[in-house]
């Protein structure tokens, strides 16, 4: 009896962590691709050069975003079970794609006025270490330099 | 209007980072997975038990289990020079001569107020007072009696102990693989074990019933505790709590005993009352 007490317990947990998760997680990709469009036009690169141009650099600054995002009690359950016969753990790869996502675009937005971002690198971390089971969290910080131009001398030379 | 040339602004058109499966139908298929091996294992397990069961004579189960103490144990031993004592071990004594069990068997008594007895390994039978002031007739607690002395001669106290040791290792393995998880499967492990545990005390049933008319020549009294355990817990069923319990419930046990005795030809005649020493004397108390 006291098994299935507590499988009800679980299920309900699972079931609200399923509804609750797929909600959040639908409403944070169509946030993602409506700012990812509206950001698009800040050329964003990991090389390590200004990408061609013939303006001059007038000031060059660090760029941050970071984003902590949770996995959903449903996931992380599939995730345990994944866990026990191997192979893609599928459940996890929304959340670090939202997290990846989410912090490049929260890199732009903090130099909204910025022409290029150069430089760009992405470091993950999990929050969950040293408490098993507890939480499912991971961190995405992504960094990169700011580029910003010299208005163009003549418009003529710009395509 | 961008300054570089080399920069085409765009987005790609799917994204090929996650997967686009169902994580639903991927549960469906890990669970079923899990459980299926579980109850596999726990199954051939079990038969294993079984199968050393078998093999542990009286004797060794008696060096086994000697060292062993159970918990209240003083309280056992304070009784010793009880009548009571010593009246329900000549009961066991001579319906030995109905169901022999192979090996001698202890009756003890402990102090509590549940109306019941357990068979533990080493030949010990242990009945809780409080049986006592709910049996009204000698036959309907010799009936309780043979059932627990069935337990030992099907060997069901070594099968019982073996199976919860599969399932703490069962348990222990999914604990390591995420505790949450054995939450979900746990339950499969507790039906298949319940099952297993009803259909132990339903043959136990059954031998108690041939025991009792073999020695009184009738089975009157052999419901007499189910009716009481039915009465006290009342009507209502237990609905889907049936199906984790050890037991079958009181009212199923007395219409197998009673299409059983009907089955076999045993008649049900008048039963014979407690002996007075086993009737708790209310006065002194």
């Amino acid at each position: 009896m006291d098994a299935l007490i507590q499988l009800i317990f679980f299920l309900t947990l699972l079931t609200l962590g399923y509804v609750f998760g797929k909600i959040a997680e639908k409403k944070h990709y169509r946030s993602i691709i409506e700012r990812e469009k509206q950001w698009m036009q800040i050329p964003t690169t990991s090389g390590r050069r200004v990408l061609g141009t013939d303006r001059e650099v007038k000031r060059v600054q660090l760029a941050t975003g970071s984003v902590v995002i949770s996995v959903d009690y449903f996931k992380r359950i599939l995730a345990g079970l994944r866990n026990i016969f191997g192979g893609n753990v599928q459940s996890y790869e929304t959340l670090v794609d939202r997290a990846r996502r989410e912090a490049v675009l929260r890199m732009k937005e903090s130099c909204p006025q910025a022409d290029q971002i150069i430089n760009l690198r992405l470091e993950t971390a999990s929050i969950s270490k040293g408490n098993k089971n507890q939480i499912g969290s991971v961190e995405v910080l992504a960094y990169g330099t700011a580029v910003y131009l010299y208005p163009a001398s003549t418009a003529a030379t710009s395509p | 209007m961008h300054p570089s040339s080399e920069y085409r602004p765009g987005l790609p058109e799917q994204n090929d980072n996650v997967s686009h499966n169902h994580p639903l139908k991927e549960f469906a298929v890990l669970l079923s997975g899990v459980t299926a091996f579980l109850l596999l294992a726990a199954w051939s397990l079990g038969l294993l038990v079984d199968w050393a069961a078998s093999f542990i004579s009286p004797e060794m189960e008696a060096v086994i289990f000697s060292s062993m103490r159970f918990s209240g144990a003083a309280l056992f031993v304070q009784q010793k020079d009880d009548p009571r004592r010593a009246e329900l071990q000549r009961l066991v004594d001579e319906l030995g001569r109905c169901n022999e069990v192979g090996y001698p068997l202890q009756v003890n008594m402990a102090q509590s107020k549940d109306a019941n007895a357990f068979a533990f390994p080493g030949g010990r039978i242990i009945v809780l007072e409080g049986l006592l002031d709910t049996m009204r007739s000698e036959n309907g607690l010799s009936f309780v009696l043979a059932h627990e002395m069935a337990h030992f001669k099907h060997r069901d106290h070594l099968r019982g102990m073996g199976r919860g040791l599969v399932f703490t290792a069962l348990s222990a393995l999914l604990t390591g693989a995420g505790s949450d998880i054995t939450q979900l499967v746990a339950p499969a492990l507790g039906v298949g074990q319940a099952r297993y545990s009803q259909e132990r005390e339903a043959l136990a049933d059954k031998l108690a019933l041939e025991t009792l008319h073999c020695f009184y020549g009738h089975v009157g009294g052999a419901t007499e505790f189910f009716e009481a355990m039915q009465e006290e817990s009342g009507k209502q069923g237990r609905g889907i709590g049936g199906y984790f319990a050890s037991h079958p419930e009181a009212v199923q046990r007395i219409d197998a005993l009673r299409s059983l005795a009907a089955a076999s030809g045993f008649t049900v005649r008048e039963t014979f009352r407690l002996s007075t020493v086993l009737v708790p004397d209310t006065s002194s108390q």
